[in-house]
């Protein structure tokens, strides 16, 4: 709360007026006050220097819900196909017993691709071309082995405790460029398994909670921003609308004289007004030619919802949002990729996003965004190399795998191994912390500099663990 | 264990080097002002004897001009009594009740109109919603797979309850911690005491974690944390990896506490795994019908049990003598590979060998029942599979048959009749090689309802194809192992076909006590009600501190206690009572009138929603992380206050209230800016982590913050407030009290409607799914204590006013019940103004709202009605949108 006809600080004041869709221009504040050069520094979203200077500025995360199988995908075992069938011990995850089981061998085969020869199996032609600008991490390992848990982990760093989401944190660290829009967007995000959380910015002030884009279940053709839109008057007659409330709310300014905060509350609207005539702009992609459209695989049953999230996410990045998920997810239990039985699902699954990611990656080539965009695919966790049922996996948090491209990360490059079945990682471990961190390294974040203090303490994405892998960082 | 004891431990843990950095040591940590017993003092003298109405404007007006400051003028009428309405019930005032208080010139007129607000059952569902931010209140557990609180709602309007009984606080904190081991005199006092542990239940917790030892000291965690941050204003929850950094709460504190918290059962058993409850007593009339239930629904289970045990017996003879075997091949679900968790049952009568399997209606997609078949010869086989039907049953259960050409899949209604001898069905006929092979897969993939497995068969075509009679004949109730038939033949007839007539009496019978059950089970009484709460565990004890936080390593064992900090030095451990947790003594020990911190930290938090600030504004931390007290003498007076009158909460409400301080006007006047140019007050302490840092931009004025209080603090109106206000304004509103928060049939808080009209303290609190209005404006987030709530000013709350159907259709009913007013439209303005925001329309006002009207033009073909309906719906909008109305001065 400040007086009427005082002066807050411009720290208290910048606090408690952040825009959570980064406008915090303050126009008419800032020509009023003489140190406009020294406002950027208190935007909460204004962009903040780095720690260090960073190799990506932005962030597109594909998140595969359900945990894609990596000894079908990324991950190579011929062992699998010597021995299907066959039994062996392994550690249940879940009944933290050591059980008989039976391997189940790949139904799909592996290739290598590129100059670089990383192995992708038939599931992932499209992104296969891609081999070259991939940076596939084969040694991931997490925590939660249930799906609620480890989305949570993946998101947050913690599988029960509520904490901070990954994209939370970076515009936390580093603001966002565009003021017009959010620094964090999650397209079509999932109710279920944490559903909110994982774009939450739990302690961290409400300005960097992730905005929602559409949700699961919804078809892309009909996403959007809550209340962006009235389909009760035309733009004219809001616009008279608001011209009146304008009016009225100076009106009933006291004599006070300034009051900045009110001023915040009054320019709101105003910033709400462009928002709605921004956003839908970058929704529509009438523009975007046959050709871009095509290589997205948008007009394609099969890929048209993916493909449209994933120009979306370029458009975004274009735009200069901060970080950015994608989110291939429903709002069930077991969702998308969680194949206990009938793994030839993964063949539907692989093939609605396939087409899209690779298109993402050629689009952002040519544009000259990769450089400096990271992006992220992976699940919450991978699946056995054993069989549960007699043609499904169940999941496997101890060794599976993830990639990341363009961003500063080295391309071409299968970092870490798993055992020869694919159940442990033993080679160059991975863990999420580990990721985390790395994600934030790329960003100029230095994760143990990344605090906040809430309760008595100061936290940090990755608590007390997390190592850069800085054997996948491309040398400078 | 003493003090010595203590530190002991504190060298032990070091030596398996858990310990970081020096931690606050104790008896400095007993100079802090937090934990010295609050001390009396003497209100203030002042210069100006004539300002004061009360001690506690003496404690501000004496700082004040140490400051050489004096308080700005009095609010006016109308602004006072529309701030103590909302301050006091949440609601703004009636234009009657406005009317009569700005014509009421009686000297105690603005205590009678407090003590009418304080009496009203609206103040409950007002203050009580305060409680609830400070308790995480939700109507679901958040975390991964979010899972209902159907009843956290008893313990809601147990909360709304006790603030307008005006519980005594140690009454209110000692029912929450302990209420389930209190004596109680009467059944409606056991029920309060039981629901009150709700407190220690609602915790937001993913309880599918699948390390349930994790999980339990998570809760007990998440318990330490809450009451820690709610009672205390202390944060607990780092000394579970280390001693605090910052505060003299060592890691041995933290176990003492855990000790008494594991002792505590909040979980019960499963996968995923469940919360404690508590059944609630019940009339005598009640409780005798739904003792006669029981006893009826038991007596049915036992016939059941009984039939099902000669005809098991019976079947096992049948087997035995090899009367009534199957055709075929046959392989029972006990031969069955199966995968996920299937339960296994007897419970319907007809099935093939040992009872049959049930997915038990989850984990779909998880399970999976595979059949191994032998069979000796090759050849065209009919497949069948056997369940028993129910309409609980998957309509689609998927039944893939693998054969010799390939595989098909069937789909199995199983809420159908198997329609062969009430057994098996027909899948088809196909090609098999001899052999062993999986040639049937059930799975639970993509169904909906229980999926039942019992048995599959394996008939040759040749057997069937012979003339009728044989083959049915022969399906009598039995099993039988995996059996080749007789090539060629017909299958064999029993020798004991005899006790097939009393088989068949039994399966009568027990079909025919199942629907005396089922009967039973519909016209059931109510079930008994329930409240989430805790109760001891079985064999409560103390526990091991954790290295570093890690459950699974456990270091020296710690005897249960509370804070050493707030408890006089070398002063003796608690005794606890022999099996029981230690929860009753850590209540006492809460409200114990020794222990420095619960009256402060209560008492600030009324300040804190009256006031707009706290006295400490970090409200939820008066460690020395938080902020210093801007008035410590007064915080003080007020703590030792409570305490003298009873610790009742109305009367600190109400003298904060009847305080000049509270009924200034939120403006400063000329006089207090023309004297407060210069320098910010000195406050003393605080390592200020709220603090504006060096380097700010100066203020233009003295106190921008208003820490001294020379004005009102002006506040916004909170997402309940400005819900209500409209809700009030538009004349929905049901103010209905209390009852279950969330529709019943609801299964799952995703994509649940909100479309009920009630007071917002009675919307439902989903942690993954809030109400939008909720969401927008800075409700308490409700995974974690909330003393203090954000103030954000976003876009997202202008679009949400902007483009809200809620908001519109508020307006709407508004513009409809003003339009009934045959009048003048600048009467009208000044009646809506009245309405919505407790004043008449400036003239700039007025002059705004009937250009806006009279130049109103929506489409060209509107009828002027509608017309008019439509400008006075966006008239009201705007006003919903005007500071004014969301804004208390």
């Amino acid at each position: 709360m400040f007086p009427i006809g005082e002066r807050p600080t411009r720290r208290r004041l910048l606090q408690s007026t952040a825009c959570g869709f980064g406008y915090l221009a303050l126009a008419g504040l800032l020509s009023r006050s003489q140190k406009a050069s020294a406002a950027p520094s208190t935007n909460p979203l204004a962009p903040k220097p780095p720690h260090f200077p960073a190799r990506a500025k932005r962030v597109i995360f594909l998140f595969m819900q359900g945990g894609p199988s990596h000894v079908d995908t990324f991950d190579p075992k011929p062992r699998l196909a010597r021995d299907n069938g066959n039994a062996f011990s392994f550690p249940n995850d879940r009944t933290r017993k050591v059980e008989s089981f039976k391997l189940l061998q790949s139904p799909w085969s592996f290739r290598q691709h590129g100059q670089s020869g990383i192995w992708v199996s038939d599931l992932f032609p499209h992104v296969a071309r891609h081999a070259d600008d991939l940076c596939v991490i084969r040694s991931t390992v997490t925590e939660g082995v249930a799906h609620g848990p480890s989305t949570l982990f993946l998101h947050t760093g913690a599988m029960n405790l509520v904490r901070p989401s990954v994209g939370a944190w970076v515009t936390y660290g580093l603001g966002t460029e565009n003021q017009n829009l959010p620094g964090f967007v999650t397209i079509s995000p999932s109710a279920a398994n944490g559903g909110p959380r994982n774009y939450a910015n739990a302690f961290l002030p409400t300005t960097y909670q992730g905005t929602a884009i559409g949700r699961a279940g919804v078809p892309m053709t009909q996403a959007g921003i809550r209340h962006i839109t009235n389909s009760r008057m035309t733009a004219d007659e809001q616009r008279h609308e608001l011209d009146y409330l304008r009016e009225l709310n100076r009106a009933q300014m006291r004599q006070g004289g300034a009051d900045d905060e009110l001023e915040a509350t009054i320019d709101s609207f105003e910033l709400a007004y462009r928002m709605q005539t921004h956003v839908p702009e970058l929704m529509d992609i009438a523009h975007e030619s046959r050709a871009t459209l095509d290589l997205y695989g948008i007009g394609d049953k099969d890929t048209d919802d993916f493909g449209r999230q994933c120009l979306l996410a370029r458009r975004l990045a274009e735009a200069d949002v901060r970080y950015i998920q994608i989110n291939y997810a429903d709002n069930t239990a077991n969702p998308r990729w969680d194949q206990h039985s009938n793994l030839k699902l993964h063949a539907v699954h692989a093939h609605a996003v396939d087409k899209p990611i690779a298109g993402l990656l050629t689009d952002l080539k040519a544009r000259g965004l990769l450089d400096d965009t990271l992006v992220w695919w992976g699940g919450e966790f991978g699946r056995t190399p054993f069989a549960q049922g007699s043609d499904g996996r169940d999941h496997n948090i101890n060794g599976f795998s993830i990639w990341l491209a363009g961003g500063g990360v080295r391309s071409g490059l299968a970092y870490g191994a798993t055992d020869e079945f694919g159940y442990y990682a033993v080679e160059n471990k991975v863990h999420m912390h580990d990721l985390h961190a790395t994600i934030l390294h790329l960003m100029g974040l230095d994760h143990e500099k990344l605090t906040h203090r809430y309760a008595g303490r100061d936290f940090r994405l990755t608590d007390v663990s997390g190592n850069v892998v800085r054997d996948i960082l491309r040398s400078r | 264990m003493n003090r010595f004891g203590r530190s002991l431990i504190a060298v032990l843990v070091g030596a398996v080097s858990i310990r970081p950095a020096a931690s606050a040591d104790l008896e400095a940590g007993r100079g802090f002002w937090a934990f010295q017993p609050p001390r009396p003092a003497a209100s203030p003298a002042v210069r100006d004897t004539g300002w004061p109405k009360s001690d506690i404007d003496r404690f501000i007006l004496a700082r004040l001009e140490q400051e050489g400051r004096h308080p700005t003028r009095d609010a006016d009428r109308r602004t006072l009594i529309r701030r103590i309405y909302f301050d006091l019930v949440g609601l703004p005032p009636p234009v009657a009740a406005i009317d009569a208080f700005v014509q009421d010139d009686s000297a105690d007129a603005v205590a009678r109109w407090i003590d009418r607000l304080l009496d009203s059952p609206q103040f409950g569902a007002r203050w009580g919603r305060h409680w609830l931010d400070v308790v995480r209140y939700a109507d679901s557990s958040g975390g991964g797979r979010s899972l209902l609180f159907p009843d956290a709602w008893r313990y809601r309007d147990y909360v709304i309850d006790s603030f307008n009984r005006d519980t005594p606080y140690p009454q209110f904190i000692r029912a929450q911690i302990a209420g389930d081991l209190l004596p109680f005199d009467n059944p409606d006092q056991r029920a309060r005491q039981l629901i009150a542990t709700g407190f220690l239940m609602l915790g937001a917790h993913n309880y599918e974690l699948q390390d349930k030892e994790l999980l339990r000291m998570d809760v007990a965690d998440e318990q330490i944390e809450a009451v820690g941050r709610a009672l205390l204003g202390m944060t607990l929850g780092c000394a579970r990896c280390h001693d605090h950094k910052f505060d003299p709460i060592p890691t041995a504190d933290y176990y003492a506490l855990a000790g008494i918290l594991r002792s505590t059962k909040s979980l019960t058993p499963g996968n995923v795994s469940g919360f404690e409850q508590h059944e609630l007593p019940m009339s005598d009339e009640r409780r005798i019908e739904l003792d006669n239930q029981r006893r009826a629904v038991a007596e049915a289970e036992a016939g059941i049990n009984a039939a099902r045990a000669e005809l098991k017996k019976l079947q096992a003879r049948w087997i035995a003598t090899g009367a009534g075997q199957l055709v075929g091949v046959v392989v029972d679900d006990t031969q069955a590979k199966i995968v996920g968790s299937w339960t296994r049952s007897t419970f319907n009568p007809g099935y093939v060998g040992e009872g049959y399997i049930h997915d038990g209606a989850s984990g779909k997609g998880e399970k999976s029942v595979t059949f191994p078949v032998t069979l000796a010869s090759a050849g065209v086989y009919e497949v069948r599979f056997s369940y028993t039907h129910g309409s609980n049953r998957s309509p689609s259960v998927p039944v893939t048959v693998r054969h010799a050409d390939d595989e098909d899949t069937v789909q199995v209604d199983e809420r159908q009749a198997p329609p062969i001898d009430h057994r098996f069905v027909a899948l088809g006929r196909w090609r098999f090689p001899a052999g062993t092979s999986d040639a049937v897969v059930i799975s639970n993939e993509g169904t909906t309802g229980h999926v039942i497995v019992d048995a599959v068969q394996f008939v040759a075509v040749e057997l069937l194809d012979k003339p009728a009679g044989d083959a049915a004949q022969t399906i009598a109730p039995g099993t039988a192992g995996p059996r080749t038939a007789a090539s060629g033949g017909a299958p064999p007839q029993g020798d004991d076909a005899a006790s097939a007539p009393r088989i068949a009496e039994l399966q009568r019978d027990v079909k025919e006590l199942e629907g005396r059950l089922r009967k039973l089970k519909e016209n059931a009484p109510e079930p008994p009600p329930r409240a989430m709460g805790v109760r001891d565990e079985q064999e409560p004890g103390d526990f091991h501190v954790c290295i570093r936080g890690d459950v699974h390593n456990l270091g020296p064992e710690v005897p249960r206690g509370f804070l050493c900090v707030a408890g006089a030095a070398g002063a003796p451990p608690p005794v606890i009572a022999s099996g029981e947790s230690g929860r009753r003594e850590l209540a006492e020990w809460l409200v114990s009138p020794d222990n420095p911190l619960p009256a402060r930290v209560m008492v600030n938090r009324i300040w804190h929603h009256l006031m707009g600030a706290g006295l400490v504004r970090t409200v939820d931390n008066f460690g020395s992380t938080g902020e210093a007290p801007s008035h410590p003498e007064l915080l003080d007076w007020l703590a030792l206050r409570f305490i003298a009158q009873g610790w009742s909460v109305k009367a600190v409400i109400r003298d904060i209230m009847l305080s000049r301080t509270y009924q200034l006007a939120s403006e400063p006047d000329g006089a207090v800016l023309a004297s407060a140019r210069g320098t910010r007050p000195a406050l003393d302490g605080g390592s200020g982590a709220t603090h504006p840092e060096p380097g700010d931009v100066a203020p233009a004025a003295a106190d921008p913050e208003n820490r001294l209080l020379a004005r009102m603090n002006r506040k916004r109106l909170d997402a309940e407030e400005l819900r209500d206000a409209m809700l009030s304004v538009s004349g929905q509103l049901d103010v209905t009290p209390g009852g279950p928060a969330i529709r019943s049939e609801t299964t799952s808080e995703y994509g649940y409607i909100f479309d009920s009209n009630r007071r917002s303290v009675y919307l439902p609190v989903f942690r993954n799914n809030l109400p939008d209005i909720f969401e927008v404006f800075d409700f308490a987030d409700p995974n974690r204590v909330t003393g203090r709530r954000d103030v954000s000013t976003l876009p997202t709350q202008a679009l949400y006013l902007m483009n809200s159907p809620f908001v519109f259709e508020q307006a709407r009913h508004a513009a409809e019940a003003i339009l009934e007013n045959d009048t003048a439209d600048a009467d009208r303005v000044e009646l809506a103004y009245r309405g919505a925001i407790g004043r008449p329309p400036e003239a700039r006002e007025r002059e705004l709202a009937l250009r806006y009207i009279e130049a109103f033009r929506p489409g060209k073909n509107t009828e002027p009605a509608r017309r008019r309906l439509e400008a006075w719906t966006r008239f009201y909008q705007v006003l919903f949108a005007s500071v004014d109305f969301r804004y208390l001065h």
